[in-house]
């Protein structure tokens, strides 16, 4: 009997030393980060006497395969700060942002449109900060009073598979998407997507509410799929599953890159239509935050040359900052007519379109 | 029984039966710690603006609900159906290779619904998956196969995933029945079938409503993989509007009305479960003769072999494919043995301590409720000891919610940290240790304790010293059933875990979700055998492995 209470208790002291050593690990952490990234920081440009240190704390509305390379880009020249990412959706982590607001945890909010960050700066959840070289960077996509600062711009396109449709099937406008021949044929992002709840807003302010309603109630109607994400419809419109996709650019050329056989449509651009319909991720330094220092040095990595033509190069999206030449294939904006949104209103009615989605019972 | 023995003790006695105060303090407030969350959530659904409640009761609460006990009703028809038979073909029939597949039959315990159902996902999706496209490539033209997403397929997976709940609650019913009854009622004249339901099943009744109310409640507390199949309940809903606008009263909403639901489930099991007491002697047990399945005996063996192969042969080859061509392919290697907080280890080591810390924690508080419940029983100790099980009826999503809302304004110093997670875990997850720990108590009798405590021991000493290395086994399976749900926990963790912090169901849900697959299958299956070792354990202490 005594040799059970020897294991009881053994297993109660291994647990009691597991979670002080969790708690311990925070420390060991940051050096071997930096043992591991020496051979890469060799080649960086590192300015010298400012370095940062402690623990960054990044929450992020961009999936991790889109945010990851970028934050292993800038701790591979700051190995002296330890990265904690949380990725989740733009308004699950606005949710947490506001949360937090008396006991700050994050040090950096990076979000997928420009909505989400306009309406948390108008609650005051953010600190203002203005990045060396921001001046390169349009006016419009500066938060007011610098709370946050725009980075990349993205458009919002349909994907199609030109195995199972040819050029000339092709749709040439979000409008299009309803006509029955595309029925059960056509894959979109749910509502949980900051991108499609962007887009989603910015109709409303192009065409009003009655009619984004219209046309929502026909996605559904037309037995549109909508994922969780824009991977998955990728992925799908790739594969075949679905003959159309409407998707953010990039995706389009992540697809193309592995292979498959798609082509893409920059909708809207004939007379009388309401033109591309465009976006940009954003970055805010949260009010409090813990490590503001890292944080700002993490701003001025994102909004530098070196950081925007990661965005371009890794990701095929269109930097803000003026003078870094775009990825060779995509197609430069200039080429379009763009669909005109105002930030401030549509972050304000930002609500009425979460009621819209919930309205039509969108998923 | 115990009427009998206050008769035959004199000062020891009166002293064990009298209430203890300081125990039932400790397993009121044990109470009262599993009571803090739920309360909340009822208070912050009722204190909802009127607004939320109309916009939600227009919109959207009828469909959920109806979705939501479709697929309740659906899967726990579908998994009493498969649980019973398969436990009859193994223990009562000339099966060829039972004693095998027994084990086989209740290890997708082990495999968390959702990995399974994106191994399925990805091998049946219409069009795009594995075998609609070998089909096509075979037969020049695609051939319909029914689709694992929506309803029916959310039915099917978690019918694979929850039906080992049944089987061995069933099985071991099976092998405890008594020969003689099902004798007597054939030589009354009844026919095989008319045993079957007039004498076995109402004998097994008590152990097959224990198994339909585990997987109701897993049911609707499920998420990853309605999530997955895109078929949306209540649970999956209140993530949805998580991730929706910046208010959570309609999250809180649907919180309370779902736990309401949890709760009448649990109900209606008190009710139905009835008086219904079936007695046997232990001295003249003897084994069932085995029926003889005839020329059925193959087409049986297929049967139950299907059942193994879509819930643990295939998933388990799909999740081993995978991973050797991740060790194969140096770049997802690479992403998978990172350092740092997203590398392997880190994450296969929060896991590993999350989970065995939430079971030391959920054991050690079972163990005064469990006490109280068994040696002092009264009308106060049964309602505590009900009270702390009703952590079985919050789902994840809920106990997330929660304690995201109560930690931040009352324990700030805990917000965002990984302790948070455990005390979920520990929520969640106590019914299983309280329910052990009352079992292993109530096997033992309380005379030994009455012995110690007349020869001068105090109740802490008769406790540490004579009760607890008696009722250790027990108490261990019980802290082991924690650790193994713990680990396979998604919804809470997903919601709870700080910045950094990730466990391998985390870990394997981002990656798969994004299409990752090679990437998330060697966490995935670290996750499955770590889970399913203490699961042979335990299933080697029931004797399901003989």
């Amino acid at each position: 009997m005594s040799a059970r209470v020897v294991v009881y208790i053994l297993i109660l002291t291994l647990t009691l030393s597991a979670c002080r050593s969790a708690r311990q690990t925070e420390e060991p952490e940051p050096a071997a980060t930096q043992v591991q990234d020496t051979s890469g920081s060799s080649t960086t440009t590192q300015t010298a006497g400012d370095e940062i240190s402690g623990r960054l704390v990044i929450y992020s509305g961009r999936s991790e395969p889109l945010i990851q390379p970028v934050i292993d880009a800038f701790n591979a020249q700051h190995p002296g700060v330890e990265i904690l990412l949380k990725a989740g959706s733009n308004s699950e982590i606005a949710n947490a942002l506001i949360e937090e607001q008396a006991n700050p945890q994050a040090d950096v909010f990076i979000t997928t449109e420009l909505f989400t960050v306009q309406s948390l700066a108008a609650q005051g959840i953010f600190q203002p900060y203005r990045p060396a070289g921001v001046e390169q960077i349009p006016a419009e996509f500066i938060g007011p009073d610098n709370q946050w600062i725009g980075l990349t711009r993205r458009a919002r396109v349909i994907m199609y598979n030109t195995d199972l449709v040819s050029p000339d099937e092709a749709p040439e406008s979000i409008f299009d998407l309803t006509d029955p021949k595309w029925k059960g044929q056509i894959a979109a992002a749910g509502s949980t997507n900051g991108s499609m709840q962007a887009q989603i807003a910015a109709m409303r302010q192009l065409n009003g509410e009655q009619a984004t309603e219209q046309w929502l109630r026909d996605l559904i109607a037309n037995e549109v799929t909508f994922f969780g994400g824009h991977t998955d419809v990728r992925k799908a419109v790739g594969a075949g599953e679905f003959k159309l996709g409407l998707v953010n650019h990039y995706y389009f050329y992540l697809q193309q890159e592995e292979g498959s056989s798609v082509d893409i449509v920059f909708p809207d651009q004939g007379e009388g239509q309401i033109g591309l319909i465009t976006n940009a991720t954003a970055v805010a330094i949260v009010k409090e935050a813990p490590n503001t220092s890292a944080a700002q040095t993490f701003l001025d990595f994102l909004v530098s040359p070196e950081g925007q033509k990661l965005f371009a190069e890794l990701n095929y999206e269109y930097p803000l900052l003026s003078g870094i030449t775009l990825r060779v294939g995509v197609q430069p904006l200039d080429d379009f007519r763009l669909a005109d949104v105002d930030v401030a209103r549509a972050a304000q009615e930002f609500e009425a379109t979460f009621d819209l989605m919930e309205k039509v019972g969108m998923p | 029984m115990q009427a009998i023995r206050t008769t035959r003790f004199s000062l020891p006695r009166r002293d064990l039966l009298r209430t203890s105060p300081r125990l039932t303090f400790a397993a009121g407030l044990i109470a009262l710690f599993v009571a803090v969350p739920l309360a909340y959530i009822f208070i912050r659904a009722l204190g909802a603006e009127p607004d939320a409640w109309q916009r939600l009761l227009q919109a959207r609460m009828w469909k959920l609900m109806g979705n939501t006990l479709a697929l309740v009703v659906a899967v726990t028809s579908g998994a009493l159906l498969t649980g019973v038979s398969m436990a009859w073909l193994t223990e009562r029939t000339n099966l060829p290779g039972r004693k095998i597949l027994r084990g086989m039959l209740a290890l997708p315990l082990a495999i968390p619904a959702y990995i399974g159902g994106i191994v399925h996902l990805t091998l049946l999706r219409p069009r795009g998956g594995f075998i609609p496209q070998a089909l096509e490539a075979i037969f020049g033209q695609p051939v319909p196969l029914p689709s694992p997403i929506g309803f029916w397929g959310a039915a099917f997976i978690l019918t694979l995933f929850t039906y080992p709940y049944v089987y061995l609650l069933s099985s071991a019913a099976f092998h405890r029945l008594h020969a003689s009854m099902e004798e007597v009622a054939r030589t009354l004249g009844r026919t095989p079938r008319q045993v079957l339901w007039q004498v076995i099943l109402p004998a097994l009744r008590p152990g097959l409503m224990a198994g339909a109310l585990l997987v109701a409640l897993d049911i609707l507390a499920e998420y990853g993989t309605v999530a997955l199949l895109r078929y949306e309940t209540f649970s999956s809903a209140i993530f949805i509007q998580l991730s929706g606008r910046y208010d959570r009263s309609a999250a809180s909403i649907l919180s309370g009305v779902l736990v309401g639901m949890a709760i009448f489930i649990l109900w209606a099991e008190l009710r139905l479960q009835g008086k219904a007491r079936f007695t046997q002697m232990e001295s003249n047990w003897r084994p069932v003769p085995l029926a003889s399945l005839g020329k059925w005996r193959l087409p049986a063996f297929f049967l139950v072999l299907a059942v193994v192969s879509a819930s643990l042969l295939v998933p388990m080859t799909v999740l081993i494919v995978w991973s050797i061509r991740a060790f194969l392919d140096s770049q997802t290697l690479n992403m998978v043995f990172r350092t740092g907080s997203l590398g392997f280890g880190s994450f296969a080591w929060n896991s590993l301590w999350t989970s065995s810390l939430a079971a030391t924690v959920a054991v050690t508080l079972s163990l005064p409720v469990a006490l109280l419940s068994v040696r002092h029983p009264s009308r106060i100790s049964r309602l505590i000891s009900r009270f702390c099980q009703v952590g079985y009826a919050i789902p994840g999503v809920v106990i997330a919610l929660s304690l995201v809302l109560l930690v931040n304004r009352l324990l700030p110093f805990l917000y965002a940290t990984p302790f948070v997670v455990v005390i979920a875990y520990v929520l969640r997850h106590m019914p299983q240790a309280i329910r052990s720990s009352e079992s292993a108590i109530n096997q033992l009798s309380p005379s030994l304790e009455e012995a110690a405590r007349s020869l001068g021991r105090t109740p802490l000493q008769t406790f540490l010293q004579v009760t607890l290395p008696l009722v250790m086994p027990g108490i261990l399976a019980g802290g082991t059933l924690v650790f193994l749900t713990s680990l396979k926990e998604l919804p809470a963790t997903l919601l709870l875990r700080p910045a950094g912090f990730d466990t391998l169901a985390v870990r394997v849900w981002i990656w798969a979700v994004d299409g990752y697959y090679m990437q998330a299958a060697p966490a995935a299956l670290f996750l499955v055998i770590t889970a399913a070792l203490p699961l042979y354990f335990l299933l080697r202490r029931e004797r399901i492995f003989r």
